[in-house]
């Protein structure tokens, strides 16, 4: 089922253009890797894609719905993001940020009904954070920060999960877990996960979807084994002959 | 935090607030024993000047402390939490300072034009500077909307309140430079605070006007919440920035406007509050955080007037003069601990 539709969609800021003319689709359970240098755009378009900066020109589509048609509450019941930035409050729960998640859902007062307590028990589970779940946010490692952020995308209950560069500042092993809850969510849960990443050698392991977007290039889609094969990713990344060699093996 | 541990604290604070407020009928330049003032409350007392003194002084200025309180502290804390900053309150975005200038405008400028102080106006003046001090607050209030609504940026915002507080009391010096000595002793006299000029004739609307702004500040609890996970998450999670922004800086400032035309810039109390009701029920979940800053912020209010009506103080001591003692170590222990309530 096509879960999400880019048509000639122009991202950027007022006049400053930074990526143009992307048309490119994603179906459900489908786990695709945003990569491209510092400065490609990589941000801009997952600012656009949420709705918190408004595409130049171009159409986005949840599910066959307009994103710039419909409320905020509607939008929040489509796609979660995870980002770089953290909740940052000293008396902030890990249960409290999971719970957040649920803020869609519930009433006026925010109270959580059964079912929200126990769709957050089981976004904690499937995270495997069940036994942080009283301790305070702020006195986590980073790794475990960023399992909290997913678990409150899954506590959202939407077809998308968006992360902005979750891999970055994760030590080795974290890095793996953190790929392979998402490749779990992906094919289990029926998620689709977008994500950016650096870590290139590392995420082929878990998805041969890429969208590649360099500064002044166009936006990619496409397989990995077919952006290495004409060359896409040596130019984009302006690396050299070795590492593509090294990278296509 | 137990639940049982956060009952037995929410208790002790409602009982503390009757002690204080029983206190603030107690204390004062003449001394009532007990009794009489249990008389007065019971309406079995027939002595005419307790009455007076307790009904129409004491009892009055002893609700204004309580109502500005719980209108500081709320403001502030739904200050601190949209601008992610613990040392946010409604005196940061200039408000306060609108206030001041304001009143400065009516009664500083209005002597200096007809060569009679207002001041020698007696009830009129304390009207004048009501509605002054408001529109003042209002004015900046809604150039500080004009500007939230130019940028999303909170950093952008608070810089350009403090701007706004800057060019206000300049203004508010250069009329000063300008004006007769009893008017600006009569600023000045305002300036320090106090709860004492509201009265029995017009407790009931500021009673009103307060209420109105708590009540309403329950209701954005849940918004609040959300807050807490950063802006960005906020958003994603289906809430309205620019929308939910303008709402809950339109109920700090109109509850910071209401408390300062009343009692005067009462500093302190909105900043250290909501770190004290934090820190004491250990929680950041503001539908518990709201009414307990209130109840807390009544307590302080009572408290430093207790302080400033002690015998030989005479009714005197600027509230300002005692709030700034309780706020400025919190404000020194927040910077110490590198408490950031949210980045």
């Amino acid at each position: 089922m096509e879960i999400l539709k880019l048509i000639s969609l122009t991202i950027g800021y007022g006049d400053n253009t930074i990526s143009s003319d992307i048309n490119v689709s994603l179906n459900e359970g489908d786990m695709v890797a945003l990569i491209g240098p510092n400065g490609a755009g990589k941000s801009t378009l997952f600012k656009t894609l949420f709705g918190n900066i408004k595409p130049i020109s171009g159409k986005i589509y949840f599910n066959g719905m307009d994103l710039s048609e419909i409320s905020h509450m509607e939008r929040a019941k489509m796609l979660s993001v995870v980002l770089t930035t953290r909740p940052d409050d000293m008396f902030l729960k890990v249960f409290d940020v999971v719970a957040a998640g649920r803020y869609p859902y519930v009433g006026m007062f925010g109270k959580l009904s059964g079912n929200d307590e126990r769709i957050i028990e089981e976004s904690l589970d499937i995270i495997g954070i069940k036994e942080l779940k009283n301790r305070l946010f702020n006195t986590l490692s980073d790794g475990e920060r960023q399992k909290v952020m997913i678990a409150k995308a899954l506590a959202q209950n939407t077809p998308i999960i968006f992360l902005d560069e979750p891999s970055a500042f994760l030590d080795y092993p974290s890095k793996i877990e953190l790929f392979s809850i998402l490749k779990t969510l992906a094919v289990e849960k029926k998620k689709t996960i977008i994500f950016s990443s650096h870590d290139l050698e590392l995420l082929l392991r878990y998805t041969d979807n890429l969208w590649v977007m360099a500064k002044n290039k166009h936006f990619v889609a496409g397989k990995c084994h077919d952006l290495l094969e004409d060359d896409t990713i040596k130019n984009y990344f302006s690396i050299n002959d070795v590492e593509n060699d090294w990278l296509k093996k | 935090m137990t639940k049982k541990v956060r009952i037995s604290t929410i208790f002790g604070i409602v009982l503390l607030g009757i002690v204080l407020f029983l206190m603030n009928l107690f204390v004062g330049s003449v001394t009532i024993p007990f009794n009489d003032i249990l008389d007065v409350l019971l309406k079995e007392s027939d002595d005419s000047k307790l009455i007076t003194i307790i009904l129409n002084y004491r009892m009055p200025q002893a609700v204004t402390a309580m109502l500005a309180g719980a209108g500081l502290a709320v403001s502030g804390l739904l200050m601190q939490t949209l601008f992610r900053n613990p040392l946010a309150d409604p005196s940061m975005l200039g408000i306060s300072s609108g206030a001041s200038l304001g009143v400065g405008i009516v009664i500083l400028l209005t002597g200096a034009i007809s060569g009679t102080a207002v001041s020698s106006f007696g009830w009129w003046s304390t009207i004048g500077v009501s509605l002054a001090a408001f529109t003042g607050a209002v004015a900046v209030l809604f150039l500080i909307l004009a500007f939230n609504s130019r940028t999303k940026n909170m950093a952008t915002l608070i810089i350009i309140g403090l701007m706004i507080a800057y060019v206000a009391s300049s203004i508010t010096d250069i009329l000063k430079f300008f004006s007769q000595k009893e008017d600006i002793h009569a600023f000045v006299i305002w300036g320090m605070g106090s709860f004492s000029a509201v009265g029995t004739s017009k407790l009931g609307i500021l009673s009103v006007s307060v209420l109105i702004g708590l009540i309403a500040s329950v209701f954005l609890s849940k918004n609040l919440n959300v807050l807490l996970l950063g802006e960005m998450y906020a958003e994603n999670l289906g809430l309205n920035i620019k929308r939910n922004s303008l709402i809950i800086i339109l109920i700090s400032g109109y509850l910071t406007a209401i408390v300062t035309a009343y009692c005067g810039p009462i500093a302190f109390v909105g900043l250290a509050v909501p770190h004290i009701t934090r820190f004491l029920f250990k929680s950041s979940d503001h539908r518990l955080l709201i009414p307990m800053t209130m109840l807390i912020g009544m307590n302080l209010t009572l408290f430093c007037n207790v302080i400033a009506r002690m015998p030989g103080f005479d009714g005197n001591l600027p509230i300002n003069a005692v709030t700034a003692f309780i706020g400025a170590p919190v404000v020194i222990a927040v910077i110490l601990k590198g408490n950031k309530v949210v980045r």
